[in-house]
């Protein structure tokens, strides 16, 4: 094991390049927006205020900001500061009152989504229908799907936590797989088990280093970050058992490959097929059920559903249970197969 | 150098060259790559609301609904997937219409049943609320009270998030390809001694290196332009466009070359495009998030490939626009250029013999 580790250190490229990245998935999280803005932000210049206009600012989705002239309305949505602006007439009440049809204007910053344009045109003219005494009234039962997480949205950042988490582990499939067909390639492997060595003793060895490794960096990335707030021996666990899933997938991955090459091929693929649920996490309804038949979705969802959503080991058990039976089928085939190489 | 002789590498190389994993990952990784953006990425990343619609009669409600554009409106053909879509954030809201909807309205006693998502935000719901109104007072008729104007301002425009990717899938497409092609080429004549071979023919290091970089420049090329032909981003100045990618696929080579010049096994090659990559990508986390200070990509060399790409191929801008970024990389490439015949003129066959 300390030859693994001299080998890996050896490389201070490699040792570079583990740090960088790391800072860089920390970098990553700490960019991302830390709130989720879910009101509906729109600047406002009424003289007079229509009563149905002034309920606005109890719209739960909606946050109205009003200015004193329509110049400086004007100015706020070209500094960007707001996507949107209404502007009502100072005579828009006696208009009504006259049966006429006072005039409106809505500016939007060009850059601004069209849906955003479409959404604040719906609201002034439902507020407009509201004000003339067209109300509609609907009858719906509704059924709340899940937690309603209105006004305690979960933040981008949180929601890719996961997916980074991982995306660390699953590098070190890489990693591992790399060193070890280094081994194959130069023959060290043969050499070390004309030694006392046993083949047993070799994957021990390289599987506490790639533990090591996987554990290691993951750890510190969730503590950066705060994903040890909620649950963290259940975190922890997790994080474990992904450890030692990854190596038995460099274990795998290395067994069949020819050489460094094929390894970072395979293990791309591997990597990029693992990491989909991640992607699911952080993107609610970009996958569907499907995803279950892929072993690291089991992985991302307890990590997310612990640390987003503050689930226990009641909640998360079945995700643990398959995780550690696929983690257990995993290491032995990749045990299995690569002792087959070594001999 | 002699064209002969590079034309003879080059078929050499063509033919009986390594097939390994990094060109099968230099063509289908970003093929791959531009597929998944343009078919899942169209639509994710919006804050558009969406709306499901379980229409249980025949309703002109779900055309009124689907035809909004303040949301995005997915059909379903059963509760059970309009219920499970919404549970799994799918969409933010889902609508049961009920046979007798239209009956119902036109006795005034609209009646539904609704499903929300737990975590769509609260704009969402508003919107979706609205845009129901609206598509309701559509059928039955309802005057407007108000004449509404709506004004642009600025001269800014919204960019998708597929569009935002594009800088992402090119220079994935033109640097994997471009650099570690010829990089890995070199690498493998190093660790096989097969320059060693080549040293007692005639053919000089600038001849090699030249051959590897061409099969480079025309794999980024031929990539990069599937890329784009992928996600139909051509824009209004298809030849500008090439040549910016032509300029791309140099600049990708010459890194390769230096990579392989240098570097002595694949290993350490990909460790340094693992890191290399996050200098190459840099820009595209730019274009993603405008919230970033576009100065930062300035710092850069990949911007002046993917700022023109982009603003070419998105934006649709003539070939004057992007000019003065196109003669930065113009720049570029002749001092990455410089530095690559530097590196041939030093490295004598027995220098590349001892780093092998």
């Amino acid at each position: 094991m300390k030859k693994d580790i001299a080998l890996f250190s050896s490389n201070r490229f490699y040792l570079l390049i583990t740090v960088i990245g790391l800072v860089f998935y920390v970098g990553v999280y700490f960019v991302l927006p830390s709130q989720m803005d879910e009101k509906l932000s729109l600047a406002m210049y009424a003289p007079v205020v229509p009563p149905a206009f002034s309920q606005l600012t109890e719209h739960e989705g909606v946050d109205i900001k009003y200015f004193t002239d329509e110049e400086s309305l004007k100015k706020a949505v070209l500094n960007g500061d707001y996507q949107v602006a209404i502007v009502l007439p100072p005579d828009i009440m006696d208009t009504w009152a006259a049966g006429g049809k006072p005039g409106i204007s809505v500016y939007y910053a060009s850059s601004a989504p069209l849906e955003m344009n479409a959404a604040i045109v719906a609201l002034v003219k439902e507020l407009s229908y509201a004000q003339t005494g067209q109300a509609l009234n609907f009858e719906t039962t509704e059924e709340i799907l899940g937690p309603d997480m209105l006004g305690n949205q979960i933040a981008l950042r949180d929601r890719m936590r996961p997916l980074l988490a991982v995306f660390i582990l699953l590098v070190e499939i890489l990693t591992l797989a790399s060193l070890i067909a280094v081994e194959i390639e130069q023959g060290t492997a043969r050499a070390l088990l004309v030694t006392p060595l046993r083949v047993s003793d070799l994957f021990i060895a390289k599987g506490v280093l790639g533990i090591g490794l996987a554990l290691g960096q993951s750890i510190l990335f969730m503590e950066l970050v705060g994903g040890f707030s909620y649950q963290p021996l259940i975190i922890l666990i997790t994080l474990i058992i992904g450890s030692v899933m990854v190596v038995g997938m460099g274990f795998l991955v290395a067994s069949l490959a020819r050489d460094v090459t094929a390894v970072t091929g395979w293990g791309m693929l591997v990597l990029i097929l693992f990491a989909v649920p991640g992607f699911g996490a952080a993107i609610p309804g970009l996958i569907s059920d499907w995803a279950r038949v892929i072993p690291s979705y089991y992985l991302t969802d307890t990590v997310s559903r612990v640390a987003n959503y503050g689930a226990g080991w009641g909640d998360i058990g079945t995700n643990l249970a398959v995780l550690a039976g696929f983690t257990a089928v995993v290491i032995w085939a990749g045990m299995a197969t690569l002792r087959r190489r070594y001999q | 150098m002699n064209l002969k002789r590079i034309w003879t590498l080059i078929r050499t190389e063509v033919f009986h060259g390594p097939k390994d994993v990094v060109l099968v990952m230099a063509v289908v990784i970003p093929v791959l790559l531009a597929l998944f953006v343009n078919l899942a990425f169209g639509d994710i990343f919006t804050d558009r609301a969406k709306l499901g619609v379980y229409d249980t009669g025949d309703s002109p409600l779900t055309e009124k609904l689907v035809s909004s554009e303040s949301m995005r409106v997915i059909t379903y053909h059963n509760e059970a997937d309009l219920k499970a879509a919404t549970a799994g954030g799918a969409v933010d809201m889902g609508i049961v219409l009920p046979a007798d909807f239209d009956t119902r309205l036109e006795a005034n006693s609209v009646a539904f049943k609704v499903y929300i998502w737990g975590e769509s935000q609260a704009k969402s719901r508003e919107v979706i609320s609205l845009a129901l109104n609206d598509a309701v007072r559509e059928m039955i008729g309802s005057v407007l009270p108000v004449n509404i104007e709506s004004l642009p301002l600025g001269d800014k425009s919204s960019l998708p998030w597929s569009d935002r990717l594009l800088p992402l899938t090119v220079l994935m497409a033109v640097f994997f390809g471009g650099m570690m092609l010829p990089a890995s080429s070199l690498i493998h004549e190093k660790q096989r001694r097969t320059l060693e071979a080549l040293s007692v023919t005639p053919a000089t290091i600038s001849d090699i290196f030249t051959a590897k970089g061409v099969i480079g420049v025309v794999l980024a090329m031929i990539m990069g332009v599937l890329t784009l032909a992928i996600s139909t981003s051509f824009g209004g100045s298809p030849l500008a466009l090439v040549l910016v990618l032509a300029l791309g696929a140099v600049l990708a080579a010459e890194i390769g070359l230096l990579a392989g010049a240098f570097i002595k096994d694949m290993n350490t090659l990909f460790a340094f495009w693992k890191f290399g990559g996050l200098l190459l990508f840099g820009p595209a986390f730019i274009f993603m998030f405008p919230q970033i200070p576009a100065w930062i990509g300035y710092i850069f060399p990949t911007y002046y490939v993917i700022k023109p790409v982009t603003d070419l191929s998105v934006l649709g801008v003539g070939f004057g626009s992007v000019a003065i970024y196109v003669a930065i990389l113009i720049a570029i490439v002749i001092v990455v250029g410089l530095v690559v015949m530097n590196i041939i003129k030093r490295l004598s066959t027995q220098a590349l013999r001892l780093n092998g």
